[in-house]
């Protein structure tokens, strides 16, 4: 198998004058982005960064963040991405938790940072390199030994090829934290092979070409967006990324660019659908095949989108572990509506009991999945992933059934997660930050449904001080303390928690007993 | 004002920075992306704690509230009274 670097490289020599990528206005063609990612790999080498190496890196959507993921493919390094609105705090237990060795970031991140402990940073011994303004906005204290370098530094670079020698791509790419902070983060270890045998399936799948345009509109310290910027960028196709996601600004992408394929999550579609039907341009001629992921959509807004759009529409589920499990066309899928479809080619699933027994057909239990495309693990946590694996097929934590013809039906969840925006939050996160308010004397952090973000975080609190006080002070605790897409909407001040007989909390219950405080 | 003016910028341009040349003043940040409703909950309760404000129901719905300039105003007219 070809190294991710390599196929960019032969994209690159190969469609010189192309447009490689697009976002917020500026472009870069093959030839621009083969000398932007060879200057970033020679810096990032120059500097100390070696293989094995993990970066850690609060990414936002830019031509530079794409830039770093391809280069750190040609020195076998690796990249910790985090959500840049983590506080220093999570940051730093994300960071440790991923053996973060480097860090990169923008101005604002180091000025928050420095701004509580000029040391934060010192226990990450390697580079802190910083992407954008000067360097002299921040302050550093004198006695600190904190060295931080500009990014002015690295277009000062040769744009030589870096030497591939001693890259085989087992080396881990990417680490993705599916817990961002007071939780145990569990990194999830995606190595350049994974990340390049997942491309393969979905270029496959989706039958994607060099003629393709392909827009990230997601996070790129998601998995989901980087699969997006990799994928054209091995075909010699264009990436094209949406900096920051209103449906507005998607639409207005999605025709100035005549963006031809995108994988969105559901909740941004339903906003797009939205807009859509108050925009007086109701189309998007260059659309040729639209996925939608993360959750299943209404059966109304999927009619009413493809109505719009008039581009083949697909659904798939997956989790971070698997990368994409199943799949189903609009068109094709007849009376399967409700499913998530078939698993994708050398994907198998069954279903689990409790007592991780197959179940038949029909009856509900744990998804588990095997796939070529699986991580290769957590990182640290060896022992969580092979619990969670019984011969060979990973337990999801989702519920779901199997029918006759092998399509999968999504149930719900076994595991606590709350979906909001597309974005995993873990109430647990939530509840140990909250806990520690001595008014607060029982907490819990749940999913409540909501028409835009498919779910938001509610939180139903137990408590003897006044409700508007209490209301107002978790609000303003929970805005220091957590990041935005942990932000409770609701907060329902209650006299206790449903319980069962055995005194333990009963979550699932918690959306009816708050009904009379709505 | 300076101060205020600095921490609304700063906290605005966490994930993105302002294209140069653009007029700040006039940004709407949520129209614009760089903010949306689950940062917004968390920049009001950022703001009321940093300078000790409160802000009313009336004002966050008012659409100046989402424009940079004219937060920056409501805020420092706050922290004056």
């Amino acid at each position: 198998m070809k190294l991710l670097f390599e196929q960019f490289i032969e994209a690159s020599n190969e469609n010189e004058d192309k447009m490689a990528i697009y976002c917020d206005g500026e472009s870069k063609s093959y030839k621009e982005m083969r000398t932007f990612v060879c200057k970033y790999a020679n810096y990032l080498s120059s500097r100390g960064v070696k293989r094995g190496d993990i970066i850690g890196i609060p990414l936002n959507n830019s031509i530079e963040s794409v830039g770093l993921i391809m280069a750190v493919t040609a020195l076998g390094a690796g990249l910790a991405p985090v959500n840049p609105t983590l506080n220093s705090k999570d940051l730093d237990i994300a960071f440790k938790a991923a053996n973060v060795k480097h860090i990169i970031a923008r101005k604002s991140f180091y000025k928050e940072v420095l701004k509580e402990d000029n040391n934060i940073l010192l226990d990450y011994p390697g580079l802190k390199l910083c992407l954008d303004g000067k360097i002299e906005d921040i302050e550093i204290k004198e006695t600190s030994k904190l060295k931080i370098d500009s990014f002015d530094k690295v277009l000062e670079m040769t744009d030589e090829l870096p030497s591939l020698d001693k890259i085989t791509g087992e080396e881990t790419f990417i680490l993705t934290l599916t817990s961002g902070s007071t939780g145990d983060p569990k990194p999830i270890i995606l190595s350049q092979n994974n990340k390049n045998i997942r491309a393969k399936a979905h270029i496959e799948m989706y039958e994607l070409t060099k003629n393709d345009k392909i827009l990230a509109a997601t996070p790129l310290y998601h998995s989901l967006a980087q699969r997006l910027v990799i994928m054209p960028l091995i075909l010699g196709a264009t990436a094209v990324i949406l900096p920051r996601f209103t449906p507005k600004l998607w639409l207005d992408l999605v025709r100035k660019l005549e963006v031809t394929f995108s994988i969105a999550v559901s909740a941004q579609l339903a906003q797009v659908l939205k807009e859509l039907k108050e925009a007086e341009e109701k189309t998007c001629p260059s659309l040729r095949l639209l996925v939608s992921s993360s959750a299943l959509l209404d059966l109304e807004v999927k009619k009413e989108l493809v109505n719009f759009l008039q581009c083949d529409f697909h659904e798939m589920y997956g989790t971070s572990e698997c990368s994409t499990v199943t799949d189903i066309n609009l068109k094709e899928a007849g009376q399967k509506l409700n499913s998530v479809g078939r698993p994708l080619k050398g994907v198998d699933i069954r279903i689990l009991s409790d007592e991780n027994e197959e179940l038949p057909l029909g009856e509900i239990g744990e998804i588990a999945v095997k796939t070529p495309l699986i991580c290769e693990g957590y990182l640290n946590k060896e022992d969580v992933f092979k619990k969670a694996t019984i011969n060979g097929y990973f337990k999801t934590g989702d519920l779901g059934k199997l029918d006759v013809d092998g399509y999968l039906t999504f149930s719900g969840r076994k595991k606590e997660i709350i979906i909001t925006g597309g974005v995993n939050v873990y109430p647990k996160d939530i509840e140990d930050k909250v806990i520690k308010l001595e008014e607060v004397l029982e907490v819990a952090a749940f999913p409540y449904k909501d028409e835009r973000l498919g779910e938001i975080v509610a939180l139903a609190v137990v408590t003897e001080a006044a409700e508007k006080e209490i209301t107002k002070k978790i609000r303003l605790f929970c805005a220091k303390n957590l990041a935005d897409f942990q932000q409770p909407h609701k907060i329902f001040i209650l006299d206790s928690l449903p319980k069962n007989t055995m005194g333990k909390l009963v979550k699932s219950k918690l959306n009816d007993w708050v009904k009379d405080k709505e | 004002m300076e101060k205020v003016r600095e921490f609304i910028l700063d906290r605005l341009q966490k994930e993105y920075s302002f294209k140069e040349g653009t007029d700040i003043e006039k940004i709407n940040y949520v129209e614009e992306g760089y903010m949306d409703s689950l940062g917004l909950i968390q920049f009001i309760g950022e703001l009321e704690d940093e300078f000790d404000i409160e802000f009313s129901d009336e004002e966050m719905m008012e659409d100046s509230f989402r424009v940079v300039g004219s937060l920056i105003d409501l805020v420092t007219k706050k922290v004056g009274e």
